[in-house]
């Protein structure tokens, strides 16, 4: 599939294909190769292998789906970013609502193309994100025009609330950066994030929070 | 439902045979027993008066053996001396006395019909055609001398029955007898037959209260039995409606899935290669034929085609990002259709909920959109999803005409879905209530939290 040519390599956009169809893996990878500044490193089909992989390989992009058995796009981008902060998520799904892209801008993508717009355009996106910029199919991004998204009343990610979860229950944050396998900052920053987002100050006041809602058992 | 009712009529004709039985046999048994009794006590009292009667004409016999041995035997004198004694030997007050005949039937004593002395009344005959005299000579010579027949009693002045005992006195050939009146004696069997009669009315009404209220009873169990057994067996027809609703959701989301993760990755897989095949052709120095192009749109429709169909079997926002997000998505769709402004209140956490809940709580929300769309002439909602210590609160308040809802549009689909929905949420343990008036409707679900606690550790916890 690497029909790369006469290009230096270190001039390439490394990316790696997250989608758990392999037709619609072969169908992309076909038309990158026509683009010489893009080197498809690897693909895989869940979130959880896409975490081993970006370890791994440090690819420039990561084009992630959505919808995946095994982790979607969305937890695993959140992961990734907390791991590896320097890679670059672009979006690559069929859902093209709201919450998903506001989901998804929250856990650290940058950039967010449908699966139905050219490979000419995911292109631009890879190429858009790798340089720090953000890129949206032309449809989200008249979305986001008109509805914003409010950074300040958003909801707790997935990590955060299973960082939550783990404090509720009486985990130190040390013990929490050891079963996530993440620094103790990392934690340290989310705990901050999910008090700033719930408005709660005192550890008893979260502990509740967290039953009342589902997260321990009482 | 069936059974129950024809177990009750089997009860109710037993409970009506049983009595009858019981009200023939304890009145053939009460009269047969009273019978014998009243027989038996006539007899006592009968007797009774036949001893009482021996004894007073004993005592009548031994006065007159004493005058005769003081007057001389066979004196004229000494017959009336002794008439004139009898005549005045009174007892029991006026009705206790003797009479004296001779065998013509000729009166020789009567103290209480005097005018009888010296006339005779062997053809004499009592209101039954008794010869009444010439029955009591024949019973005094007859040794036995008791006697029955019917006599005007003095101190009443009424004609009843008489049992009188005679003795015969051979040689002066005079009968000697003294009766008394049985009317007493009826009159104290008679009472005795009342109130054997009035127990036996007594027993009567008492089986008849009993069989009443049995019946009465067995009605009211039946019918107790019988609503509850209607109850439960809705209960169970609800149950089944639901677990067929939800196989039919679960099937639903399974379609819906193979047509979003099969379907139409393939297409899609199909338009990238038409991609590839383009810039192929592009490289080479071709044009795309129109045809090429054709076929390229056509894919992009068809791929919109089968996300549309896949999205209307079940939204599959709700199982990637939950509940709140999916009632955002479809609120936005809602208000890019109606221009009826929807505020969505959602908590802070997500995924929080098992699939089942998140179906149903989303259900209400289309179901409740819809309605608002098609009847509620509102121009505002707003949609509360809350979590408190014990229950998930879900509010839809719209600001429309509202409606009645004791008695919803029940020819139209809107009113049968939202019941259909209550029952569903009663499924799921939980509760929805409607409120509704002339300045908006507030629909209220609740769900105890424990039906989804610990939900999102047991699926996102390593």
């Amino acid at each position: 599939m690497s029909s790369i040519e006469n290009l230096d390599d270190n001039k390439k956009i490394s990316v790696l294909l997250v989608d758990d169809h392999p037709m619609v893996q072969s169908g992309l990878i076909a038309c990158l190769n026509y683009y010489e500044d893009i080197q498809v490193l690897a693909t895989c089909d869940n979130g959880k292998d896409a975490l081993e992989l970006v370890k791994k390989l440090k690819p420039d992009v990561i084009v992630m789906d959505v919808s995946m058995p095994n982790m979607n796009g969305i937890d695993a981008t959140e992961i990734i970013k907390e791991q590896v902060p320097e890679t670059h998520v672009l979006i690559f799904s069929m859902h093209e609502s709201q919450e998903f892209v506001s989901s998804a801008i929250q856990a650290g993508a940058t950039g967010y193309v449908l699966k139905d717009t050219s490979s000419e355009e995911v292109y631009f996106a890879i190429k858009s994100v790798v340089k720090g910029q953000t890129h949206f199919s032309s449809s989200i991004a008249k979305m986001l025009l008109e509805n914003p998204i409010k950074m300040e009343n958003q909801k707790l990610t997935t990590r955060e609330q299973v960082v939550l979860s783990y404090v509720a229950q009486g985990f130190s944050s040390k013990e929490i950066a050891r079963k996530l396998d993440i620094s103790y900052r990392t934690i340290e920053a989310h705990r901050r994030n999910i008090k700033h987002k719930l408005s709660i100050d005192s550890l008893a006041e979260l502990v509740r929070y967290a039953a009342n809602h589902g997260l321990i058992n009482k | 439902m069936k059974l129950p009712l024809r177990l009750l009529y089997i009860a109710v004709v037993q409970v009506i045979f049983t009595a009858l039985v019981t009200y023939y046999l304890v009145t053939n048994e009460y009269h047969s027993l009273a019978e014998e009794n009243v027989k038996a006590l006539e007899g006592f009292l009968i007797s009774q008066k036949q001893l009482e009667l021996k004894s007073y004409t004993e005592i009548a016999m031994s006065s007159v053996s004493q005058l005769r041995k003081l007057f001389n035997k066979g004196d004229i004198d000494t017959q009336e001396a002794t008439a004139d004694i009898l005549q005045s030997m009174l007892y029991n007050g006026d009705d206790g006395y003797f009479f004296v005949y001779d065998k013509k039937g000729k009166g020789i004593v009567h103290p209480k019909e005097p005018y009888r002395i010296g006339q005779y009344w062997l053809d004499l005959e009592d209101k039954n055609g008794q010869k009444v005299i010439q029955g009591l000579i024949n019973s005094a010579q007859q040794e036995n001398g008791y006697y029955k027949y019917s006599w005007n009693k003095p101190s009443e002045n009424i004609n009843v029955q008489k049992l009188a005992y005679a003795v015969y006195i051979d040689d002066w050939g005079w009968m000697l007898g003294t009766g008394v009146y049985l009317d007493d004696v009826y009159k104290q069997l008679s009472s005795i037959q009342n109130e054997i009669n009035n127990h036996l009315n007594n027993t009567k009404q008492i089986i008849l209260l009993v069989a009443i209220s049995s019946i009465f009873f067995i009605f009211i169990f039946g019918i107790a039995i019988n609503l509850s057994h209607k109850k439960t067996a809705e209960a169970q027809i609800s149950k089944l409606g639901q677990k067929v609703i939800d196989i039919q959701e679960e099937e639903n989301r399974h379609i819906s899935r193979e047509l979003h993760d099969g379907i139409i990755q393939i297409l899609i897989s199909i338009k990238y290669s038409l991609e590839a095949t383009g810039l192929f052709m592009k490289k080479s120095g071709y044009e795309k034929p129109d045809t090429f192009i054709q076929a390229e749109e056509n894919l992009t429709v068809a791929i919109q085609e089968v996300r549309r169909i896949s999205h209307h079997m079940h939204p599959q926002i709700l199982d990637e990002l939950g509940l709140s997000s999916a009632i955002e998505s479809i609120t936005a769709d809602f208000k890019k259709r109606t221009n009826i402004d929807v505020t969505v209140i959602k908590p802070d956490l997500r995924k929080l909920l098992p699939d089942f809940i998140n179906t149903t709580l989303f259900r209400v929300v289309q179901e409740s959109l819809t309605n608002i769309q098609k009847h509620a002439n509102a121009s505002n909602v707003i949609i509360d999803l809350s979590i408190q210590a014990k229950w998930l609160t879900l509010v839809i308040k719209d600001d429309g005409i509202g409606f009645d809802v004791a008695k919803p549009r029940s020819q139209d689909k809107a009113g049968i879905g939202l019941r259909n929905l209550t029952e569903r949420v009663e499924y799921h343990k939980g509760s929805l209530s409607i409120e509704s008036a002339s300045k908006g409707t507030i629909i209220t679900v609740k769900i105890p939290t424990t039906t989804f606690a610990n939900h999102f550790n047991k699926s996102n916890l390593e």
